[in-house]
């Protein structure tokens, strides 16, 4: 099972490029105008896709994703409040780019994780149902577990994909009929049979 | 001719006839340089019609050709950009120096309109011509604009009542795309913001010597604009221009 990164742990040798907007001071103030704050919100949501695409990042947890650099620019010394980073999410969720899931840990609490779709689900499951076809995996069963860790998706760009996403993958590829769940004996499921892409 | 001094009526009679012979020799002078001027004009346009077709390509792809062009036109009394409906001198010249100059700037008017548009949220609508020079210049595949043909193309437009027009700031040019002019006090402010990028009401206070209510009444007025992002993690709270986003 493929937990969340950590920033150390990042593929990249290089550090996310961030855009100039990054260093402009008033980016991380919440502003007042409103016309400015819709073009700062798509500004924010942008640079978290960009972000989270770079690193890998699947899903946010606001309170520990807060200390990330994402959200702190020590360099002009400017952080993003905790509150305006939620309605940053909230807009997100709302655009399609996000999607409030409930967060690991004992207590519930509403809304403070998130997926983060910097690919939708409908474009994993192309990827996913190119990847079946040309590494002749039709009519084959694979585990959640195999599609995300195995050998086979090593280089690919849904590897070590957050599970719940794969999932929403998988979910389109069974609406469009390339996939089945393949459940064994006991009615546990086993795993996912592609047909293969028409 | 002589121009002895009589006497009494006869000497006034004298001076009236010179007089005259010299207004008509003035007519006559005058006359002559009428049809040599008109001549030696017909000549030049017909070169410079010539010019114009020959050198149509340069006019659209190089920047400082076009420019010393219009330049040259201007010299000669003649606004290559006159719109065509207004007089007759206009539109003949339109036509003469033809279609490539007028729709060079007719499409970059268009570019520029996309562009300040698209930005009108980050910025309230004032937007550095350099910033809009640098996005026209980074999309591949078509000739480098100046600053200059910007400057002209927003001119063309503002007369359409588009309300778009040219802000000298800071010495530095501006497109404003929105109706709404700036007030002194605030053109005043923004043009404070382009030393450091941003202001505050200390800044404002002690450098332009306003009261305190005055800085605070055209902040809270650049805010309200569009004109201006506000950062509240610095104290004092500063008012920063959009401008000083790097593109």
């Amino acid at each position: 099972m493929s937990t969340l990164p950590s920033l150390s742990t990042s593929s990249r040798n290089t550090s996310f490029p961030f855009p100039s907007i990054y260093s402009f001071p008033p980016f991380f103030t919440r502003q007042p105008n409103s016309q400015t704050w819709t073009s700062q919100l798509s500004l924010w949501n942008s640079l978290i896709l960009a972000y989270c695409r770079y690193n890998r990042i699947w899903r946010i947890d606001l309170n520990t994703a807060i200390e990330w650099d994402l959200f702190n620019n020590r360099d002009i010394n400017r952080s993003l409040k905790l509150e305006t980073c939620k309605e940053v999410l909230d807009s997100m969720v709302m655009k399609g780019d996000a999607e409030w899931v409930s967060g690991s840990g004992s207590h519930v609490s509403k809304n403070t994780s998130a997926i983060i779709y910097w690919r939708r689900p409908e474009e994993w499951a192309n990827i996913i149902a190119d990847w079946i076809d040309s590494t002749g995996q039709k009519n084959t069963i694979l585990t959640l577990y195999e599609i995300a860790e195995g050998d086979l998706s090593l280089s690919q760009d849904f590897r070590g994909i957050d599970p719940t996403i794969l999932r929403k993958a998988l979910d389109v590829l069974i609406r469009r009929g390339q996939a089945q769940i393949m459940k064994s004996a006991d009615g546990e499921e086993a795993g996912v049979k592609f047909f293969g892409s028409q | 001719m002589t121009m002895r001094r009589g006497v009494g009526l006869a000497a006034f009679d004298n001076h009236q006839r010179t007089a005259q012979q010299y207004s008509d020799l003035g007519s006559t002078i005058l006359q002559t340089h009428i049809s040599e001027l008109t001549d030696q004009l017909l000549t030049f346009q017909a070169a410079l019609k010539k010019f114009a077709q020959s050198h149509a390509d340069e006019i659209r792809s190089d920047p400082v050709f076009r420019s010393e062009f219009v330049k040259m036109c201007s010299a000669i009394g003649v606004d290559p950009l006159a719109s065509s409906s207004a007089n007759k001198k206009g539109s003949f010249w339109a036509e003469l120096l033809g279609s490539d100059v007028n729709d060079f700037f007719f499409e970059l008017a268009v570019r520029i309109i996309e562009i300040c548009r698209r930005a009108r949220d980050v910025n309230g609508g004032l937007m550095l011509v350099e910033d809009v020079k640098g996005r026209i210049n980074s999309v591949p595949g078509r000739p480098p604009v100046s600053q200059e043909d910007i400057v002209r193309a927003v001119n063309t437009l503002a007369p359409l009542g588009h309300g778009f027009g040219i802000v000298r700031l800071a010495n530095k040019d501006f497109i404003r795309s929105v109706p709404q002019e700036l007030s002194r006090d605030q053109a005043v402010a923004i043009e404070a913001t382009q030393a450091l990028g941003y202001i505050s009401v200390p800044i404002l206070r002690d450098n332009l010597a306003w009261e305190t209510a005055r800085c605070i009444a055209v902040l809270d007025d650049l805010v309200a604009s569009g004109l201006v992002w506000v950062d509240e993690q610095a104290r004092p709270k500063e008012y920063w221009t959009p401008s000083w986003i790097r593109q």
